[in-house]
């Protein structure tokens, strides 16, 4: 039996998949651009993988000072989910990223404000993973992380003034929402973020119910070790 | 305040009596000048030298990692991190003692690396001395302060050496990029320019705080 204790988990798993299937659709009938080429429609994933990622990293800081505040497990098992979620997104983003560069701007990478500012985003919540990986005791690893998480998320503002200071020339477009998108593109995108925001809250809930089942496991089997000692002795 | 200054001179003294972290961190910073001149382009022209304010704050942060790392390592024996986590005096002045005591080591290796810098690419930095100084003291500061609290994270991990330059390293972009700037715009003309300083001062000011309130949370109960 699977063990689905989200009372939404059902509805939630079947708006995400609705919600891919009309952007498949969508994005495959959208027109194509004629600058551009076919390779445009990246459009419609890669931004949408941003907001995710950021709304990740945020969602992280935030539960990480709530579980510093309030010192209850399940804002760290929060901050946790939304960190993994929000560095796989980000992954899907620096993946989609350069195929879209490499054929429009004819380069996988350009240290462009933004493209540098996220790739460091990107490197303070991999180190976050890793920092509670290396670190024992669950309780230790939580405030350590939720520390270091929060500090990651501050950095962002110094970070911008800092590139800019560097002479990070933004070639990334900004322009998005200012009706830069042609006719029949902004459903496709619209549908994109949907699809990713959904995807993120679904995939986040999953997470921490993986964590909660770990808890219980870990308890049970702490609970049996100390059963098998009593009738040792 | 007491203990902040029982803490920063237990620290210096430990070193005075020891001296090996800062004789680690000068070596290390040297061998860095040496390894980063070697993989250079050859010859010692006006090219080598622009590289020289970024290659400088490479081996600073290097060595301060190296220093960084040493910092609560001494307090895991016996167990005296747990013993200063229950001192009844605020959590802050533990942190400031050691920020501090950081702070200073790692002014006497920038001294140091900078003089086997300006004899290595033939650079002056004396008519610059004072504004210099400024530069690697906000620098030094930014470093010590995240890298005090990231250390005191670090060394209570399971790769402890390598935990501290991963967490430290991203954080410390907005600080390596206003003291290689303004060491760019000190070596260049002689002139002191604002806006890397004023980056500097703000991002200092900001990890401060962030060090100051985070360490609280850090140091087991």
């Amino acid at each position: 039996m699977t063990p689905s204790a989200a009372p939404g988990g059902r509805l939630t798993a079947t708006i995400f998949y609705g919600l891919v299937v009309a952007w498949a659709i969508v994005v495959w009938n959208a027109p194509i651009d004629a600058v551009q080429g076919p390779i445009q429609k990246i459009l419609y994933i890669h931004p949408p993988l941003a907001f995710g990622a950021y709304l990740g990293f945020g969602c992280t800081a935030l539960f990480g000072a709530l579980y510093l505040w309030k010192g209850e497990d399940r804002w760290d098992r929060w901050a946790l989910s939304s960190a993994e979620v929000g560095i796989l997104l980000c992954t899907l983003m620096l993946l989609t990223g350069p195929i879209w560069a490499k054929g429009t701007w004819g380069r996988w990478w350009s240290w462009d404000l933004r493209l540098t500012i996220t790739l460091l985003q990107y490197l303070v919540y991999l180190a976050y993973l890793l920092l509670r990986g290396f670190t024992e005791g669950s309780e230790r690893g939580a405030r350590f992380a939720a520390v270091y998480g929060i500090a990651g998320m501050v950095l962002i503002p110094l970070n911008y003034f800092a590139i800019d200071l560097a002479g990070g020339r933004s070639i990334h477009p900004e322009n998005l929402g200012d009706g830069s998108l042609g006719e029949g593109m902004g459903l496709p995108f619209l549908l994109g973020i949907l699809m990713v925001l959904a995807s993120f809250f679904y995939l986040v809930v999953r997470r921490f119910e993986v964590g909660g089942l770990r808890d219980v496991e870990a308890e049970r089997a702490v609970a049996a070790e100390r059963g098998e000692g009593a009738v040792a002795q | 305040m007491n203990l902040l200054g029982a803490i920063l001179w237990k620290d210096l003294v430990t070193e005075w009596r020891q001296r090996d972290r800062v004789v680690a961190m000068a070596v290390f910073a040297l061998l860095v000048v040496v390894v980063l001149y070697m993989a250079a382009p050859p010859g010692m022209g006006t090219e080598a030298r622009q590289h020289v304010p970024g290659l400088l704050w490479v081996a600073f942060t290097f060595a301060s990692i190296l220093g960084l790392n040493r910092a609560f390592a001494l307090e895991l024996e016996n167990d005296a991190l747990a013993a200063l986590a229950m001192a009844s005096a605020d959590r802050g002045f533990i942190f400031l003692g050691k920020a501090i005591a950081s702070f200073l080591l790692l002014g006497l290796v920038q001294a140091f690396t900078s003089l086997a810098f300006g004899m290595a690419y033939g650079i002056d930095f004396w008519p610059v001395l004072g504004p210099f100084a400024l530069v690697c003291g906000l620098g030094a500061f930014g470093l010590s302060a995240v890298g005090t609290l990231f250390s005191a994270m670090a060394v209570r991990t399971t790769y402890r050496e390598v935990m501290l330059p991963l967490l430290m390293l991203p954080l410390m972009i907005p600080v390596l990029l206003g003291a290689v700037r303004a060491t760019e715009g000190l070596l260049a003309d002689g002139t002191l320019p604002w806006p890397p300083v004023q980056l500097l001062l703000v991002t200092d000011a900001v990890f401060g705080i962030i060090a100051y309130l985070g360490f609280e949370a850090v140091l087991d109960e």
